[in-house]
Order: C-alpha cells, then structure tokens, then sequence
C-alpha cells in the first residue's frame, strides 16, 4: 500500500524522487516536500482514486505525512469492512 | 567560546546555559514541561544566535551555495526559503541550513554540529571571500518565536502582512530604523518565526517580544524544550540524530537533495551510497507511559537479538509517553511493530507513524483572519 502511493505520488506531481527516496515519515505540506495547497487537492485525488477512499473537507490534517494518510487508509478500510 | 548578546538578558530571568560545539546556548529557563506546554498552547520565545549567519549578494551567491549545500539554490523564488543541509566531502551531515532568496541577497542560517572554526574553514576553502560572503553571526541576533499563538505577536509587532507568508518564506520589516528580516519557518509543527536583527536594536525587539510572550502566556524557552519539540512534531534535529547517525540517507532526508544537480560538496559520496541501495532506516519508536529505559544509545532487540538503537528521544508532554527514534534495517523499518527494549526480555516498544501528535496551529487558518 505504501510503495503504491508513493508511485502515484511521485506520478502525479512529478517528484524528482524514487519511492525508496521518500521516508513514510516525510512531511507531505510545507517542510519536507514543501507541497502547496494546490498539490494538497492533487494528494487528496491521489487517495481517493488509488484507494477509494473520501477524504472529509475538515481532515486535511490526515495529510502529516505518508504514515499518516496510510493510517488512515487502513482505518477507514477496516471501518468499511465493519459497515459491509 | 561565542556567546549571545543576549546573554545577559536571558540570564536575568534565569536562563541556565551550557556550551555545544564551543558555542554558548541557553540550555532552559523554566523546567522542560513548563516550556514545551508554553509552545503547544500558547508561545516560546527562545535565543537561536547560536546558528551560523551569512549574506551573500545575489550575483556571486548563486553559484556558491548551489556548489556548497544539497539543494537546488537557483530554483529559490524570490521571498521564499529552502530547508537543505550542509555536507563534509565524505557525505556527512555538517550543518542543517535554511537559504532565504531576499530579493538581492541570499541569507544562509546554518546550525551546525562542529565548532565555528571548521564552518569557517569550509566556507573558506569553498571560495566565500571570493563570493562576498558577510558574515553576520556575531553583528546579528537570531530569536525563535514559536507556538500556537506565535501569529498573534507577530502580527502585533510587524503588522497584519505577517498572517499572509506561507510556510518558509521570507520578509522585511522595519524595527526602531533597522531592517528585521522575518523567517516565516520553525521546527516545532506549531507556527514558528526566525527573526534576524542586527544586534543595536537586539535587546530592544527581546524586550518587546518578551513582553508580549508573557501576556500570551507563554514563556521564555531553551534549546532543550526545542530538542523534544523537534522530535514530537517529527522535524529533523541536527543537534540529536542528525550528530549521532550523520548520514542523510539513513535520516530520510533525501528531500533537501537535489539528486540532478552536478555536485554539491559531498554529493558524490551521497550519490554513490544511494546507488548502492539503503539498509539502514529511522523510524519513530514509542514506549508504555513510565519507561524510563527509551533512551538515546539504548538497544532495541527482536528474537533475541539486537535490530536497532534508539538515537534520539524524549518525554512527549502532549500524549505523556516516551517517543523516541531508532535506526533499524530496512526490513524492519515500518510502523505497527514491537519490539523488546534494552534487553531480550525488556519492556515492549513499538515502531509508530510520525508525527504521532496534532499541532494545534493546524486548525488555524491565517489567510482566514
């Protein structure tokens, strides 16, 4: 799950990068990658789209890092699983 | 040893220092909790003269940071800041560097992990005189304004402009007729502010934002708070396992390198480790409420035997738990493992996602105020 977001990560907004180059720890928004506001909505579609998954208005937090949004995932993926 | 010029000022409210790398730091003023709690929830106002300060002129600036440091330096727009680092030849960590763009000048803040004359000698031996390097480390002072209402004062101080610079970026403001140049950065995950100000109207800007740190408040801090504020918020810190694993790979910090540009001191020997593949990796660690053995040089072990070593660590006052980070193979390096600590048998810890905490500056807009 994590070398499939950094693919499409490194994709999407074409990072100089190879996915063993970014930590799961790296900062997605200001420090670390330094992404904007603009590539936070292209993340979000990232998420959405590689694990169908919404990600709420409100919870850009999620976006800390690559652990993060994976934790998230995985929660919400689990939550489904409870729901189905 | 270098000191402050606001030795005397942080003294007289009961600062203790200590000397790192033959620099004099305000090591605390209250206890560790006290500070910490002061940044998450309200302010910390903290002595950062202790980094290395440079300006260079644009035109011959250029060439030599982009040759010096791991970033890309020319695609630095103007008013905005980049986090990379300063290397030895063998591809060490040296320093760990913001580089401002300000319009015709370029600011370099450097804190490094060796004494000042070996910064010098590389500054030297990398052609600073020949590039116009200004040394500003003793003629400026640089204070860290820190937490979740670090905005409020800035905004009273420089005016409601502040509220609109976006994470590392840079700006000029006016002080008693003297130029401020305003980082808009931090390490802390709460909203942070680098302040460099020439030392004539030092004591005068300490004394204003200190008052207005205490009526926020918040609370005068050391270097110590910041070191576990650092790790709690997951930001790099040269001074904890950047010193004790040096090798930015193994740190996860390839995103401060520019891996297409030609060279930048130590890059070959970065490049070629990179070729070769990474083994080892950092990942953050946490351990049950009340251990005592998560500590910096501990063992961490797996069936047995010995995996990892904790290399930084601290006491997270906002989850009251220990955190730390430790070096592991990278076939182990993923979070939601346990592990035993200090001994076969020892207590459990876990490999966990960083950064386990949510700043409370997260659930501030400023470009809504």
């Amino acid at each position: 799950m994590i070398t499939t977001f950094k693919e499409e990560l490194i994709r999407r907004l074409n990072l100089p990068f190879t996915p063993e180059d970014l930590h799961e720890d790296i900062s997605l928004l200001g420090s670390g990658l330094g992404l904007d506001s603009l590539d936070a909505l292209e993340i979000i579609l990232c998420i959405e789209s590689c694990f169908k998954i919404k990600i709420p208005d409100e919870n850009v937090a999620v976006l800390r890092s690559i652990n993060t949004v994976v934790d998230f995932v995985i929660e919400q993926q689990e939550r489904k699983g409870v729901t189905a | 040893m270098r000191t402050s010029p606001l030795k005397d000022r942080f003294a007289d409210k009961g600062a203790i220092s200590r000397e790192r790398y033959g620099v004099e730091v305000v090591a605390r003023v209250a206890d560790k909790q006290t500070e910490c709690r002061a940044v998450r929830d309200a302010v910390g106002l903290t002595d950062f003269s202790f980094t290395r300060k440079y300006r260079i002129l644009a035109e011959q600036g250029l060439d030599f940071l982009d040759g010096l440091l791991a970033g890309n330096v020319p695609k630095i727009r103007f008013g905005r800041v980049l986090h990379t680092f300063l290397a030895d030849d063998d591809g060490l960590l040296v320093g760990d560097c913001y580089v401002a763009n300000n319009d015709e000048e370029f600011i370099l803040l450097c804190e490094s992990i060796v004494p000042d004359g070996e910064i010098d000698r590389v500054m030297q031996a990398h052609g600073a005189a020949v590039a116009g390097v200004e040394d500003l480390t003793t003629s400026h002072v640089l204070l860290s304004l820190d937490g979740f209402k670090a905005w409020e004062i800035a905004k009273e101080i420089f005016g409601a402009d502040v509220l609109g610079l976006p994470y590392l970026s840079i700006e000029v403001y006016p002080f008693q007729d003297q130029s401020v140049r305003l980082f808009r950065a931090g390490k802390t995950s709460e909203f942070g502010y680098l302040l460099l100000v020439p030392q004539a109207v030092a004591p005068a800007l300490f004394d204003t934002l200190a008052s207005a740190v205490e009526k926020h408040g918040g609370q005068l801090c050391g270097v110590d708070a910041h070191d576990d504020l650092r790790l709690e918020g997951r930001f790099f810190n040269i001074h904890a396992e950047g010193l004790r694993v040096r090798d930015p790979l193994v740190l996860g910090l390839q995103w401060m390198i520019d891996f297409d540009k030609d060279n930048f001191r130590g890059g070959e020997a970065i490049k070629r480790r990179r070729a070769q593949g990474i083994r080892r990796k950092i990942v953050g660690v946490a351990a049950e409420h009340g251990c005592d053995q998560l500590v910096t040089g501990a063992q961490i072990f797996h069936e047995g035997r010995t995996v990892a070593e904790v290399v930084a660590n601290c006491h997270s006052f906002v989850l009251e738990q220990p955190l730390g980070l430790a070096v592991f193979p990278v076939e182990l390096a993923y979070s939601g493992l346990s592990f035993r600590l200090a001994a076969a048998d020892g207590p459990t810890v876990r490999t966990i996602s960083m950064p386990p905490i949510m700043p409370k500056s997260l659930t501030v807009k400023l470009d809504e105020m």
